[in-house]
């Protein structure tokens, strides 16, 4: 099997401009069969953007993406019938009650155990089936749009912004959920600007900044090739210049005493550097996603 | 045509059908109940009718004053503006926010995440829209034909009524399809209600406009609503060509280009 049939996902030099406004530039993605792929980026970077281009819900300015090696615009029926979708505002049929609209949802696909699906994920997710849509809170219509997403056992998840209004307990049920639907071969396409989220559920992420992808990279080796968060206690104050540390991302400075900086560089040219110096601690961590993600944004 | 997609629309217009079929149903049968009042006052309105001028006449669609006394005269000078003009409402009303409203209710990423392509959503939706308006035509050319059964006074021919009937159900299906039209032009998603509504009302005061200043030239056109012949007891009044040519050409270009237009349109929920 060669790489793109291993592809789920391919964009390719995708752009999408609205009138003179940037949507995105440029963008070159795969994600692979089988992963929970992050796609972190501020609101306005071009996440929405990318993932409308992927449902043909919008028209590429240029360049061009396919999703299961069909063409998003060409192939858009054969493919939506093998995804799920999660909007991030989960806008729904209001002259509907929620067993309604899923059952509506569902007919597309042509279900035999519909209704049984709808009944379990509902239960799992504590919804009242009888409810009228416009009734509902933000968290409750978040979770139908969940299980409309997930009644058809989707080979795609594309899930934007999905936890939105959810409370901690549904939240970690759904994540639960989907790690379960990931294990069956369900590939998960996770868009958020939550960092943790991505953190705690993905294997892969990429960063969008500005409309343009700026890392690709398995959550795993981001953390680990990357950054090391370097906190050292002097004795007397000193000052990072006088230090002539290379490759400082960034430096917080605590009284002069306490130095706090990311680190890019080889971390034993540091420590040989450090060991001629009065230092009463030194502490070298994993930076939290957070922190990584704020070093791209800088 | 997607089956689901269409059941859903159905049962969502529903309710709004059976209200306009219900007031128009209405209006039509008590105005047509006047009939009767109207014959037994014949002699005093023939004789107030006469210092009306008579382009005055001629706009109401009467060509002498006996038209007025003759229930089909009756008919088409009263009782076709409900369904000229609210039916055509109704018509633009719907088709212009049936495809739009997905957009601006935010429901449009839910739909088009479904197996269905634009062009079944389109013409799904196209359906649903030319099926209630042909169902509000049918509804009024029924309690039409049974109030005129009703009141009516001597003779009754009802092949005028059946012409007059398809043209104003042409008429209904063309403003449909400019709702339609509007619909997918629209960069951004929002109501057009207001709009459209604006449009009918616009043009059916161009109509009066250009029949009360006498205005019977090729201007008067412009207007869709001069396309219907309301003349129906003009001896010569039948289904003419170029008016149907008018209305099945304009329907099918704006089907067309609205069909083109929204499988090319970025959907800006």
């Amino acid at each position: 099997m060669d790489q793109s049939s291993k592809n789920i996902i391919e964009l390719i030099h995708l752009s999408k401009y609205y009138g003179r406004s940037r949507g995105i530039e440029d963008i070159s993605l795969a994600v692979q069969q089988g992963d929970i792929f992050g796609f972190i980026g501020p609101n306005g970077a071009g996440k929405s953007t990318t993932i409308r281009i992927l449902l043909n819900l919008i028209f590429p300015s240029s360049g061009s993406a396919r999703i299961m090696d069909m063409d998003v615009v060409r192939d858009s029926r054969k493919i939506r019938n093998r995804i799920g979708y999660v909007p991030s505002d989960a806008n729904l049929y209001d002259k509907m009650r929620v067993h309604e609209f899923l059952k509506f949802g569902s007919a597309f696909y042509g279900l035999k155990n519909g209704e049984e699906t709808i009944r379990e994920l509902s239960e799992l997710f504590d919804l009242d089936l009888e409810r009228k849509i416009p009734e509902l809170s933000m968290g409750n219509k978040k979770k139908v749009s969940i299980i409309q997403a997930l009644v058809h056992h989707p080979d795609l998840l594309i899930l934007d912004e999905p936890t939105t209004g959810l409370d901690p307990l549904i939240q970690s049920r759904f994540f639960e959920l989907l790690h379960e639907e990931n294990k069956k071969g369900t590939t998960i396409f996770f868009s958020s600007h939550v960092l943790s989220e991505v953190q705690a559920l993905c294997k892969t992420v990429a960063i969008i900044k500005d409309g343009r992808i700026i890392k690709t990279e398995e959550i795993a080796s981001l953390r680990k090739k990357q950054l090391k968060k370097i906190r050292i206690g002097f004795k007397d104050p000193r000052n990072i210049r006088d230090l002539s540390i290379d490759a400082v991302e960034s430096v917080q400075t605590d009284s002069g005493k306490i130095l706090e900086f990311m680190f890019s560089g080889d971390i034993n040219k540091l420590v040989q550097k450090l060991s001629s110096e009065n230092i009463e601690t030194l502490t070298i961590e994993e930076p939290q996603l957070e922190e990584i993600f704020l070093h791209y944004y800088k | 045509m997607n089956r689901i997609l269409f059941h859903m629309e159905f049962r969502m217009n529903i309710r709004s059908l059976v209200i306009w079929s219900l007031v128009i149903g209405a209006l039509i049968f008590f105005t047509l109940s006047f009939f009767r009042t109207v014959l037994l006052y014949q002699q005093q309105i023939a004789g107030m009718v006469q210092m009306v001028p008579a382009v005055a006449m001629k706009m109401r669609g009467f060509s002498n004053i006996n038209d007025m006394f003759s229930v089909m005269g009756f008919y088409s000078a009263n009782n076709i503006v409900y369904m000229m003009l609210l039916g055509s409402i109704f018509a633009i009303v719907l088709s212009s926010n049936i495809i739009l409203k997905e957009e601006y209710g935010k429901t449009a990423e839910f739909l088009m995440s479904r197996p269905i392509t634009r062009k079944e959503i389109f013409y799904t939706k196209l359906t649903m829209a030319f099926l209630n308006v042909f169902i509000l035509n049918f509804l009024a050319a029924l309690v039409s034909l049974v109030s005129i059964e009703i009141f009516k006074s001597g003779t009754f021919k009802i092949s005028p009524f059946l012409v007059l009937t398809l043209y104003t159900f042409l008429l209904n299906l063309l403003f449909a399809s400019i709702g339609i039209f509007i619909s997918v032009i629209m960069k951004r998603a929002r109501p057009v209600t207001f709009f459209s509504v604006g449009l009918v009302l616009v043009f059916y005061f161009y109509y009066s406009i250009s029949r009360m200043s006498g205005v019977d030239g090729n201007f008067g056109y412009l207007s869709p609503f001069k396309w219907v012949n309301i003349e129906v007891l003009s001896s010569s009044y039948g289904l003419e060509f170029w008016r149907m040519a008018g209305f099945f050409v304009s329907i099918a270009i704006l089907i067309l280009f609205s069909d083109f237009i929204y499988r090319k349109k970025d959907i800006l929920t």
